[in-house]
């Protein structure tokens, strides 16, 4: 129904207003805030310092592959290679092998439960709905979840491995990979029933016809998976994996409540430090700007995701 | 999720030879198997966490499992937290509540109009630029937001307050409500509507009346997800919320996880926060795939 009506202003404003004052407006104060150096405990902070945070930003990142104590580093920056914020860079590989890491998993792992539960069989309403429980948790709470089952002494997970390989096993929380590793698992294991429920709704709107007409031809199944079902499914996958590579940047609680962001700062990720810089330590600016490279980030992410949306959303009717 | 729209890989096939019914079988018994392994690993954190709860520290460290058999269940670490550390754990349960509610009835209520306005009417600015923007909330990192929206509750003088709390909340979960609404009302069959307008309705009666009854279950889905993730946000909570309008997650967060861990303390604790939410979520299924991709994915 294409309705012209002053009453569609009149249902549309509150939700256009709550956005603008709660989603718009922090963000364009986020991004006023992170050109000044203000600080919480200081009154007199808060002077424009132009592009100063963001420098130090990227210098920051940049020194997770240079080392600023080099002569490489020294000649990379200069006079001020000992003030360069090296905690940036200690969170970069974290965050990386956390969101590509969980992405990929997540999807690998979704899609193929997916196919399993495209079969016809009984109880698979009861079986897709257990499935999906873990992303209602909260995250903050499977960090606790980590820290019984990995716990190095007497977790079921290194019980596990000990009985497998003789006396062996995982220092999952004093080591930084296996403690990022851990991390990594812990979200995987919250994650993957999205893309498995995704995945299988769009498994299942696949035509039943294809797969008769192409079992004329076959019955491999991996040949009817990978020549019917995967080039179909293929938009949904990219749009979800667009979803969670977004959504693991954020990547925050889990390490914060398992470990700390310990050992060191082994899983503290980008968004976590820049958690502590602006909200812990009060220095807003610079965690403004912290944030804002996310934000940056995110936007080129979700571009893509917004122009697969629009053709859906320009007409109220759909299909 | 219609059973015909199954895919009968390896069921109807006549077979000629027994070796085909061999390989049949061979696939069909590898399919159940997956299928288990999938729910086992699904389902095994909760039953060790389930099992933890009920057990004393020493137990805990030992990797049994079989209630009464293998050890003796016991309520105490359950009787300590709602009991003995009572006040904290309730108040904080309480706070919880009431931000989860309240966020969700404000969400709800907003999220009907606007999703009702985008599903039925036509904007000059563009219906998809709008939904841009009502997606970005997800989009963006919250950390960026963080710093500006506590700047704004310290101003508002709503720091540590439940409205304060709410207020927040509901600008996390609106988008869940709006583009679920939004997707109910666009799918919706105008007749009954124009039926009603002919009729001689006001759109006002057109919506209250007549669209918003209809709109009952997907009203109620996009209530569970509001409630599930405004009760399980923490980040927020843990720099605007941290005495008073404290919510359980956040006393969750602030357990003292030193040497020396308590377990069946910790797994308690992570049941009792993670076990309403996710038991309601069973009742959404089939609002899951559309209302997490919004709408981006149909399911």
């Amino acid at each position: 129904m294409y309705r012209k009506n002053r009453m569609g202003l009149f249902f549309l404003l509150p939700g256009v207003i709550w956005i603008l004052a709660f989603t718009i407006f922090p963000l364009l104060y986020s991004l006023a805030l992170s050109f000044t150096d203000r600080q919480l405990a200081r009154p007199t902070s808060g002077q424009f310092i132009g592009f100063e945070n963001y420098s130090k930003v990227f210098q920051g990142i940049a020194s997770s592959v240079i080392d600023t104590r080099s002569e490489q580093g020294q000649a990379f920056f200069g006079a001020g290679a000992s003030a360069v914020d090296v905690r940036v860079g200690e969170t970069i590989p974290t965050t990386i092998f956390l969101t590509l890491g969980s992405t990929l998993l997540t999807l690998l792992l979704g899609t193929g439960i997916a196919w399993l539960f495209n079969h016809d069989f009984a109880g698979l309403r009861i079986f897709r709905s257990v499935m999906t429980m873990p992303l209602f948790a909260a995250p903050v709470a499977l960090g606790f979840m980590g820290l019984i089952l990995f716990n190095e002494q007497s977790g079921i997970i290194n019980t596990v491995i000990k009985a497998v390989t003789g006396g062996q096993w995982v220092p999952w929380f004093s080591q930084p990979w296996p403690a990022r590793t851990a991390v990594l698992l812990l979200d995987t294991w919250q994650w993957t029933p999205f893309v498995f429920v995704v995945v299988l709704a769009a498994m299942q709107s696949i035509p039943t016809e294809l797969y008769e007409a192409a079992r004329l031809d076959t019955r491999n199944s991996w040949q009817l998976f990978s020549r019917i079902t995967l080039p179909l499914i293929l938009p949904a996958l990219g749009t979800i994996g667009m979803l969670r590579l977004v959504e693991t940047f954020k990547i925050l609680d889990i390490p914060l409540s398992m470990l700390g962001g310990g050992p060191g700062s082994a899983t503290q990720t980008y968004s976590y430090y820049a958690y502590q810089v602006g909200l812990k330590n009060f220095q807003m600016g610079y965690g403004s700007a912290l944030g804002y490279v996310l934000v940056i980030v995110c936007i080129i992410i979700s571009t893509l995701y917004f122009r697969r949306m629009r053709s859906r959303y320009d007409q109220p009717k759909q299909g | 999720m219609a059973a015909t729209k199954q895919v009968h890989l390896d069921t109807p096939a006549p077979s000629r030879s027994t070796a085909k019914d061999w390989q049949a079988r061979v696939g069909r018994a590898l399919l159940w198997l997956g299928v288990i392994i999938a729910v086992v690993w699904t389902l095994f954190p909760f039953i060790w966490a389930v099992r933890t709860s009920f057990m004393t520290q020493v137990e805990a460290l030992s990797p049994v499992f079989i209630p009464w058999v293998q050890f003796t269940p016991t309520l105490a670490n359950w009787d300590a937290e709602l009991n003995l550390g009572g006040r904290e754990t309730f108040l904080a349960l309480r706070n919880s509540v009431i931000i989860a509610v309240g966020a969700t009835v404000v969400a709800c209520t907003i999220g009907t109009l606007t999703g009702y306005a985008l599903g039925r009417f036509q904007y000059k600015i563009g219906n998809s630029n709008i939904i841009s923007w009502v997606m970005s909330q997800r989009f963006m990192p919250p950390i960026a937001t963080l710093i500006p929206i506590f700047i704004v509750i310290q101003t508002l003088k709503l720091l540590d307050t439940h409205v304060g709390m709410i207020i927040v909340n509901t600008t996390f979960v609106i988008p869940f409500a709006i583009l679920i609404m939004r997707d109910f009302f666009a799918d919706f069959p105008d007749e009954i509507e124009e039926a009603a307008v002919v009729d001689g309705a006001s759109p006002w009666q057109v919506f209250w009346r007549v669209a918003l009854p209809l709109a009952t279950p997907a009203l109620t889905a996009a209530a569970i997800i509001c409630f599930a993730f405004a009760w399980n946000e923490f980040l927020f909570a843990s720099v605007l919320a941290t005495r008073e309008a404290k919510p359980y997650t956040y006393l969750v967060a602030s357990t003292s996880t030193a040497r020396g861990v308590h377990f069946p303390y910790l797994a308690t604790r992570m049941m009792i926060a993670i076990t309403l939410p996710v038991i309601l979520s069973l009742f959404v299924q089939r609002y899951i795939v559309r209302g997490l991709t919004f709408g981006a994915v149909k399911g």
